[in-house]
């Protein structure tokens, strides 16, 4: 790591971690996103020729939005980095193969930099209460705020959400192989992280080295959490529960989980499972676990970020339904909504293309333009599925198929 | 303002009045701002009143000759190259937002369309693909002690991609002329041509005014698609893996089967024809093959290998390329995009962009307002288009080397558009014939195969029909 990455991370991670969870004002995200912008531009010379062509050098600039995105399929393409790459600490790679054959790679120069956004986030998201909770107390959001603000995020883990009862140390159970059987996989990494650092070290991960769930281990913990009473915190990725229900079907099992107990989604199907509508598949975790459908939470990430978003809390505050629910970007984060052909921003309710200014991707490149279709609302967004998953139009051949009729 | 497109023509049902029965419930598709399409709703007696009708039609319309069908269809053709003929405006004002294509784009379309549905065109099919068309009316002798005859399904099932316009029309007009009733269930992008075609029809030609219905439905989901693979003797499937691997395990036995699954194509320059006279033209020839359905059809060009040692350098006829792409993007402007495939020209323009910031090889040139994009690479290595105008330059020492590389899409390759010297040509096409192409021919060509092209490699009309030998013991053997 250079001097200059890790003075940049170490302010960063200082700010992430010292934030109350409210958004920062917007001369504040300003400040960062131009620091970085400018570190990035001296540091990755392809970026800065990438933006040069665009017009935009740092002192151009005038405002973050003006920051040059890059497509999240050009981690594809190339690794792309602010610092030297040979210094990076770990690399990790998206699943999904594409035409090209090649998969996304996150270079990742400071893992301690990943940990501070991921832990204040999960932290709020998942392990806060309005009852007191885990947090000390230099780092409890703000309470002052009002609850009506729509901006306030623990007050909604009232004690009727089926949230009420966690508390420090809820155990982890995770829907995805150990991180040191699968160093690429950032949501790995991400759930051993916080099983260090928020659960007290208790849980495990349930899926093997070869990919198939440990049923019989899952089945074991789920049962001791059951009855000691402790609530627990089910994560994974979308298609291993479809697995996973699936399994407990044929068995014909369920459980009761303790309230308080949380389920995290992510990452929806890949066409690794079947597909299931959310509706469908959050009453078939909720039935199958014995928790309320408001103690179920999507994250939504990708390797090429390095924060998430979860959807939980103003669900959980206002009974909104399932399609009603947004994610919040934390702080750190700003998302506009663009319109998927001129790429203007649009207003709020209308659908377009997600594209994210992440501060914690100051080791590549900040801004990047998904293939994730949404709506942006007052204090976040919708997300409504991906662009790319769409049929395309016309006899010629679609990546997809071409890939599913078997192209190496 | 919007437009409403009823997809469905359905004829005369026996015992009823013209027209769909009245008691169906219709839905509407929202397929754009400014277009929805509605669409009966079938239930199973409907459609099973609308299945006996088209089969009865079928037996019917065995007895007609087959040049009283030519002459028909090549009517309605006429009609719809007629540019005083309101068919003609009403399709391309229909066509326009429904399959998001431009005016200028509509227009072109159905010009090279149906000027392959003219009697004089579909005659030659007959003739290439049967020798004596005669064979579709009765026996005929076809060599010592061997008498033929050969006659089409009593029901087809036409199910389109949703796609190029025209290209359900084109399967409509195969099953025709073997004396085939037909039911087809266009795709999405693809419902004007064939109901207004059917429409036509209908008025044009009495003996096929009951022997062809047209109706949308979401595939999968309704009773007559399965009561009709249930009925129909072949089954004609356009469309990705899905929709094709769906109506083919769910056709019987006993009906044919023929698929007509994505493919693409590629392009190939030789040096040859890179002089400073003529690369000029040839990247004019390529734009108009590549924009050409926006880019969407099985026949458009994904990419084009261009040799290296010619006057004009790869590199610099790439620029000429961008020049013609956005000449013909002012003349045939490119249609409307969805978010899919607007989205996947951003990651694929983005990304290609890194790559050329990253100091290789590889150059950019793209349109500012339109979606067109050349991408010269800096290796030989073949990745599909996003479609939509975007189109790559592949630098090549030899275009022999090409057809090996392009192993990964074997199966799935199509046309190879070939602008080289003419003592090349056999050569190139032998190899890429190994690779898997079907069809080797000009970038001028590419967009337009003639009606009795080999489809996909195979014989068009030679899969709707069954042949019935009568052997005689011949006097003189």
């Amino acid at each position: 790591m250079s001097h200059a990455f890790s003075s940049l991370a170490r302010d960063l991670g200082r700010a992430f971690q010292e934030s109350t969870g409210e958004p920062w004002p917007d001369e504040v995200f300003e400040l960062w996103a131009r620091r970085i912008f400018a570190y990035q531009v001296e540091t990755n010379p392809v970026y800065a020729a990438f933006a040069g062509k665009r017009g935009v050098t740092p002192s151009t600039l005038e405002h973050w939005t003006e920051i040059p995105w890059v497509p999240a399929s050009a981690f594809k393409a190339l690794p792309l980095v602010s610092g030297d790459a040979s210094r990076a600490q770990r690399v990790f790679r998206t699943s999904g193969t594409t035409a090209s054959g090649r998969r996304g790679e996150h270079h990742v120069l400071d893992l301690d930099l990943y940990r501070d956004s991921l832990i204040p986030n999960m932290r709020r998201y998942l392990y806060s209460s309005g009852a007191g909770g885990d947090e000390p107390a230099d780092r409890r959001p703000d309470s002052g705020l009002s609850s009506d603000s729509g901006l306030s995020r623990d007050s909604g883990l009232s004690s009727d959400s089926g949230l009420s009862k966690d508390g420090p140390g809820r155990p982890i159970l995770a829907l995805t192989p150990d991180p040191a059987d699968a160093p690429e996989s950032s949501l790995s990494f991400m759930l051993g992280v916080a099983l260090e650092e928020l659960s007290g070290g208790e849980g495990g991960f349930f899926i093997t080295r070869d990919g198939v769930i440990d049923t019989r281990g899952l089945d074991e913990a789920l049962m001791e959490a059951t009855a000691c009473g402790t609530p627990i915190l089910l994560a994974g990725t979308a298609f291993a529960f479809v697995h996973w229900l699936d399994e407990l079907t044929e068995r014909g099992r369920r459980f009761d989980l303790p309230p308080g107990s949380l389920i995290m989604e992510t990452g929806g199907f890949k066409g690794r499972s079947r597909t299931l509508e959310r509706p469908e598949f959050y009453a078939s975790l909720s039935e199958a676990h014995g928790i309320p459908l408001d103690a179920i939470v999507n994250e939504y990430g990708m390797t090429e970020m390095l924060s998430q978003f979860y959807d939980a809390p103003v669900a959980a505050t206002s009974g909104l339904a399932l399609e009603a629910r947004r994610h919040v970007p934390p702080p750190w984060v700003r998302t506009r909504v663009l319109d998927p052909v001129t790429l203007s921003p649009l207003p709020l309710g209308e659908p377009g293309l997600l594209c994210h200014v992440d501060l914690a991707n100051a080791g590549s490149v900040l801004t990047i333009l998904t293939e994730d279709l949404g709506f942006a609302v007052e204090d976040g967004f919708r997300v409504l599925g991906r662009a790319q998953g769409a049929e395309l139009r016309g006899c010629s051949l679609a990546i997809d198929d071409l890939l599913s009729g078997g192209l190496s | 303002m919007k437009t409403t497109f009823d997809a469905c023509h359905i004829p005369h049902l026996s015992g009823g009045p013209p027209g769909p029965p009245a008691t169906l419930v219709w839905e509407t598709i929202e397929i754009s701002d400014d277009a929805s399409v509605r669409y009966p709703v079938w239930p199973s007696d409907a459609a099973e009143g609308l299945l006996e009708s088209l089969c009865e039609a079928g037996e019917r319309l065995a007895y007609v000759p087959v040049f009283e069908l030519v002459e028909g269809i090549g009517r309605v053709a006429d009609r719809f190259l007629d540019w005083s003929d309101p068919i003609r405006r009403e399709a391309i004002d229909f066509l326009i937002p429904t399959a998001g294509v431009s005016k200028e784009m509509a227009s072109e379309i159905l010009t090279g369309m149906a000027r392959d549905w003219t009697a004089e065109r579909i005659t030659e099919l007959l003739r290439r693909e049967l020798g004596d068309p005669g064979v579709l009316d009765g026996f005929r002798r076809l060599d010592a002690g061997r008498t033929v005859r050969a006659r089409g399904p009593l029901l087809s099932l036409h199910v389109g991609a949703g796609t190029v316009p025209g290209v359900s029309v084109t399967s409509m007009i195969r099953a025709l002329l073997v004396k085939s009733a037909v039911l087809l269930k266009p795709g999405l992008g693809d419902v004007v041509l064939p109901v207004l075609f059917a429409k036509a029809l209908a008025e044009e030609v009495s003996a096929l005014s009951d022997a062809v219905a047209v109706t949308y439905w979401p595939g999968g989901s309704s009773p007559l698609e399965s009561l009709a693979l249930q009925r129909a003797e072949v089954v004609i499937g356009y469309g990705g893996n899905e929709a094709i691997t769906s109506l083919r395990v769910r056709t019987p036995v006993s009906a044919r089967f023929i698929a007509y699954h994505h493919r693409l194509s590629v392009g190939l320059v030789g040096r040859e024809r890179l002089t400073a006279e003529l690369a000029p033209r040839v990247a004019r020839s390529v734009a108009l093959a590549v924009s050409m359905f926006d880019q969407r059809g099985c026949v458009s060009p994904h990419a084009i290998y261009v040799e290296e040692g010619g006057e004009v350098a790869p590199g610099e006829w790439a620029a000429l390329l961008a020049s013609a792409m956005a000449e013909v993007e002012a003349e045939i402007p490119g249609g409307r995009l969805t978010t899919s495939e607007a989205s996947a020209v951003h990651q694929m323009r983005g990304s290609a962009e890194l790559r050329e910031a990253s100091g290789s090889g590889v150059r950019v040139f793209r349109s500012n307002q339109g979606f067109w994009t050349v991408i010269l690479e800096d290796e030989m290595r073949f990745v599909p288009s996003c479609l939509n105008r975007v189109v790559s330059v592949i630098p090549t020492p030899d275009l022999g080397v090409v057809a090996a590389s392009l192993g990964g899409i074997r199966l799935h390759l199509q046309t190879v558009a070939v602008e080289a010297a003419e003592d090349r040509q056999q050569m190139l096409a032998e190899k890429l014939s190994a690779a898997g192409a079907t069809r080797v021919t000009s970038f001028e060509m590419a967009p337009w195969p003639p009606p009795w092209w080999h489809h996909d490699g195979a014989s068009v009309l030679a899969g709707l029909i069954r042949w019935i030998d009568l052997e005689t013991t011949d006097p003189g053997s």
